[in-house]
């Protein structure tokens, strides 16, 4: 079976998951995983879809046009085999939370202390909350300490951050629990 | 004395409501035995419904003293047959997991501190507060009994962060 990566992205107004899902519906596409929100104005959608025939991006013909026609783009891509199953991460879940007066330059200079220590993102979310006078600037990131960094060093790292961002910085475990 | 097997969704009968213990017979003890050998076995589980083993009672079995998160706050192993929740209070947030839902985790807000009535294993009504991880794990299990998952309760990072005020 071969899997696909489908990003649909445009101004949202209602209809608009109903309307792809109709067309990978008729085409007998399988959604595998997806992720659809609202980004500024914008809806976005991703994808990871599957078809028992499909080989190719050209498989899916003009299936997608009038989507396109009203205003969305539409972007398909292939996937290697095995594109479609999520890694084995191993390590402590843990919560970074990111938030202060809106300013240009907080997400870098905090993801790039994980991505200096191999630390795998597996959820960002930024949002721009408060009031048009006072705008704050909130980030979540979702990540996994691999097993050689103790969450203490992260929070060290981050308290640090914090004094130079100017920002407000937590870290908290999210390790799920078994019950 | 029986470790049992863990069933898993979709089996229907966790998504039945189970129905009272009417009489604490020989069945229904070795019941209470088997959800702890069942519990104490799978090694990082802290509670166990009967309905996950099969039987659709109102029984759990719950014991949070040997995981990091319980360790200082609990009621050691505790048996209840029928219980009931009699107050509730405060919020807390845990990402849950669930034997019976394996692969998947997700946030769930429940009660901090709860009021909870139940017969123990000898049938004495005993009443007791529970607080923090404790609290949320009996009413993790207390849901299997009506026939509730986790997945019933779930909300997502962002929904529950960003748009809580106008829920």
């Amino acid at each position: 079976m071969n899997h696909f990566a489908l990003t649909i992205i445009g101004r949202d107004h209602p209809g608009i998951v109903a309307r792809v899902t109709k067309v990978l519906f008729d085409l007998g596409c399988n959604i595998a995983d997806s992720s659809c929100t609202i980004l500024g104005g914008q809806f976005a959608m991703i994808l990871i879809i599957s078809h028992p025939r499909f080989v190719s991006k050209e498989s899916f013909g003009t299936a997608f046009d009038p989507i396109e026609k009203d205003g969305l783009s539409v972007f398909i891509r292939t996937l290697k085999p095995g594109g479609e199953a999520a890694p084995y991460l191993q390590g402590e879940l843990c919560l970074i939370s990111v938030y202060g007066s809106d300013k240009p330059g907080i997400v870098y200079p905090v993801v790039k202390e994980l991505g200096d220590r191999q630390i795998n993102i597996t959820d960002l979310n930024t949002k721009l909350v408060g009031s048009p006078e006072n705008p704050v600037y909130v980030m979540l990131i979702e990540a996994i300490l691999p097993p050689d960094i103790p969450i203490e060093q992260i929070d060290e790292v981050m308290a640090e951050l914090k004094g130079k961002l100017q920002v407000d910085i937590t870290v908290r475990d999210i390790t799920p629990v078994e019950l | 004395m029986a470790v049992r097997e863990i069933l898993c969704y979709p089996d229907p009968i966790l998504k039945m409501v189970c129905k009272p213990v009417a009489e604490l017979d020989q069945a229904c003890d070795t019941l209470v035995q088997d959800l702890l050998d069942t519990m104490i076995e799978s090694g990082h589980s802290v509670g166990v419904a009967a309905p996950q083993i099969g039987v659709s009672r109102r029984v759990v079995v719950v014991d949070v003293s040997n995981s990091k998160l319980g360790r200082e706050n609990n009621h050691g192993q505790l048996v209840m047959i029928n219980p009931e929740i009699l107050e509730q209070s405060g919020q807390k947030i845990m990402r849950e997991g669930c034997m019976s839902v394996p692969d998947y985790t997700g946030n769930v807000t429940r009660a901090e501190d709860i009021l909870v009535q139940f017969l123990d294993r000898q049938g004495d009504l005993q009443v007791i507060r529970a607080t923090g991880f404790e609290a949320v794990a009996i009413q993790h299990e207390m849901d299997h009994l009506d026939g509730l998952l986790f997945l019933d309760r779930v909300s997502s990072l962002k929904t529950d962060l960003f748009r809580r005020k106008k829920r």
